[in-house]
């Protein structure tokens, strides 16, 4: 890096694959989820309801260039077109204004169905920790949403949190959660709710002589009870799945998971992509039901 | 509907000038007032202007030093309003007994705001239900009366309060006429619609206010009922007039059919029974009305009439409109939930501030729907 270089910590892994053993031209039905957050966007390619491929990547400053951005990295890849694709389903902040979407479902909703076919169909409970908001959600057997509760008004507890604290340690925000956990004793949480205080805070912490570990490790701890707050508002049923990129951070899971005393299923699949994955399978079932008549109704 | 309430819409948006305009008009006086409770029957004998205050739902920074920042955002907007000026044109202020919340507000409306003349402390029994309320409460309407007939200088006859009495429960009675509209499927009057005519009955003149509404009530007839309603919801909670908000919930999938709250329903739901001894007539009208959480026990009678209005209204959910801080209705919440929910109607409950964030409720409203229907999805 040259000097005067700005080491972006914050930036986090964006990914993109495709499931080179299926052949997508011989698919009946090929449906698309858009998941356009706060922070990221995931678009997401099904092929006869099984996930295919997907891209993960930083939400831009337009939520229509952020999801053409996403899918065209799944079509790219895979050869596909847009017009091969039958069916879209916008979803999340930026979710109506997704350009070719035929609908647009809640991202509570999708991250249920998406979490259901992850960690399959005896997920009850899903903790859906995002760019700048965190959601309880309760589900039955279909991953239908039963009950949700969001944070309020604040992003402390949020990736966007995380991604403020990576920088402020100057540590990759991949390495934050196995860091946590390097400390001699647990710290008591940092104790402010809101993303801006908590960095004022660490940074007291810093002053008065903890580690950059002790500190990442009071504010993983915070961000743990700060969903286990919510979580525990609508009761945990087991089996819990955890969605959205804090999901890849094990300084938190393993916090979260103390807490609730329980462990979180596991999943081979990305987490972040719960919510465009449940928007493609959404897309499937209603292509299922309704035919060529879901695109028309759209 | 487009058109039919534009009137109340233009009076709504246009509060000030109304009441300033009817100032000028009439050279009556114009009250503040912070409560339902008020006995507005009075203040209109006394030939005045009852104008309920409301909030402006934008940032303020002027309450801080006078009540705490955890008192409910409506108390906090609305006296933000007074101490800013916008009621500058009312001579008196009034609240009878709610909340402590809104009594600090007004205590602090009278003392810092310097256009006020008078005002005037309502100690209304908050135990509606003891033996001895009614007796109370006439005693204080009593006093009421006389104070009031201090400001204007003469007497208030028995006859000019009954004609309080006979224009306050002419625009109950339209109002509950117009609400039966919203029981239709596909309902020609929607929830905005719905809130701009109860809202803007609290401080327009009651008697333009009956004539207005008279006209639109022989209008409805002839409009085709051909909204999609989608989901049926209640709203229910304290104070409400976030019209963008409404507006929101029903661009989504859903009409607003009925509401428990003081900017709706509790305001006009019961009329007057006409009794000989016209202070009774007023007293008990307050007393049995629609219950505030404020005014309901040791008995839960609100619970019964929440699930009787869903149900008479048919509404398939209700979605709790809470505002911050106000423990009246967050102590009521979780039974009457549990109560709503036991007999069929699912609730979803959202924190209202003086600005609301209108993006995150969308999600909540839209993930709320979800669940209420969608089964083409699974």
């Amino acid at each position: 890096m040259s000097s005067g270089e700005k080491k972006e910590y914050w930036r986090w892994q964006e990914s993109c694959w495709i499931d080179e053993s299926k052949d997508w031209r011989a698919a009946k039905i090929v449906t698309a989820g858009i998941d356009v957050g706060s922070v990221s966007s995931q678009a997401v390619v099904c092929v006869d309801g099984e996930l295919y491929g997907f891209n993960s990547m930083r939400t831009g400053n337009n939520s229509p260039d952020s999801a053409t951005n996403a899918l065209a990295g799944v079509l790219e890849k895979s050869g596909m077109k847009l017009e091969d694709i039958t069916y879209v389903i916008g979803t999340g902040y930026g979710r109506v204004n997704v350009p070719f979407a035929h609908k647009a479902i809640t991202e509570i909703a999708c991250h249920a169905r998406g979490a259901n076919y992850m960690g399959g169909n005896k997920i009850r409970t899903i903790l859906d920790m995002g760019g700048q908001d965190c959601k309880a959600i309760h589900c039955d057997e279909k991953g239908k949403v039963t009950n949700f509760l969001m944070n309020d008004k604040c992003a402390a507890g949020t990736g966007r949190g995380m991604e403020v604290i990576a920088d402020l340690m100057q540590i990759p925000i991949a390495e934050l959660g196995p860091r946590s956990f390097d400390v001699d004793e647990e710290p008591q949480a940092v104790s402010s709710t809101c993303v801006v205080f908590a960095k004022s805070e660490a940074l007291g912490l810093l002053k008065a002589g903890y580690s950059k570990n002790k500190v990442i490790a009071a504010y993983c701890q915070a961000m743990a009870e700060r969903v286990v707050s919510l979580i525990e508002r609508i009761g945990v049923e087991n089996d819990f799945f955890i969605t959205g990129g804090i999901a890849k951070n094990v300084g938190v899971v393993k916090r979260i998971e103390k807490l609730l005393g329980t462990t979180a299923a596991e999943t081979k699949y990305d987490s972040q992509i719960a919510g465009a994955l449940g928007a493609a399978l959404f897309g499937h079932t209603l292509m299922l039901k309704q035919g060529a008549s879901a695109t028309k109704a759209a | 509907m487009s058109g039919l309430f534009d009137q109340f819409k233009e009076w709504y948006e246009k509060r000030h000038d109304y009441a300033k305009a009817w100032k000028a008009r009439t050279g009556g006086q114009v009250v503040a007032t912070m409560c339902t409770y008020t006995p507005e029957e009075i203040l209109i004998a006394a030939g005045m202007l009852p104008v309920r205050v409301l909030g402006a739902h934008e940032p303020q920074n002027v309450t801080e030093p006078h009540i705490f920042g955890m008192f409910c955002p409506f108390c906090r907007d609305s006296l933000a309003q007074g101490l800013l000026g916008r009621y500058d044109y009312c001579e008196g202020v009034t609240l009878t007994q709610s909340c402590i919340q809104y009594r600090q507000a007004f205590n602090s409306w009278r003392m810092h705001v310097p256009t006020v003349k008078w005002d005037y402390y309502l100690p209304m029994p908050n135990e509606v239900q003891s033996r001895f309320a009614k007796a109370q409460h006439y005693a204080e309407i009593k006093k009421f009366r006389e104070y009031m007939e201090g400001v204007i200088g003469k007497k208030l006859s028995d006859a000019d309060l009954k004609r309080g009495v006979e224009i306050v429960n002419e625009n109950r009675r339209l109002l509950r006429e117009l609400f039966e509209y919203r029981k239709e499927t596909n309902p020609r009057v929607t929830g905005v619609d719905a809130l701009y005519a109860s809202i803007t009955a609290q401080f327009v003149d009651k008697e333009e206010h009956n004539k207005e509404l008279k006209r639109v009530l022989a209008e409805l007839p002839k409009q085709a009922n051909n909204r999609e309603e989608g989901i049926r919801f209640m709203t229910i909670g304290s104070e409400n007039d976030d019209v963008s908000f409404m507006a929101m919930v029903e661009s989504v999938g859903s009409t607003i059919v009925i509401d428990d709250q003081c900017s709706g329903t509790r305001y006009f739901w019961n009329e007057a029974r006409i009794q000989d001894d016209v202070i009774a007539t007023i007293a008990d009208r307050y007393c049995e009305r629609p219950a505030c959480p404020t005014k309901d026990y040791p008995a839960h009678t609100r619970f019964d009439h929440v699930l009787k209005l869903a149900q008479d209204y048919n509404a398939k959910a209700a979605v709790f409109l809470q505002q911050k801080f106000c423990d009246p209705h967050e102590g009521d919440y979780p039974d009457l939930k549990r109560h709503l929910e036991a007999n069929g109607i699912p609730t979803l409950f959202l924190e209202f501030d003086i600005t609301n964030p209108l993006g995150p409720f969308r999600i909540r409203i839209e993930a709320f729907l979800e669940t209420l229907g969608e089964e083409e999805l699974f």
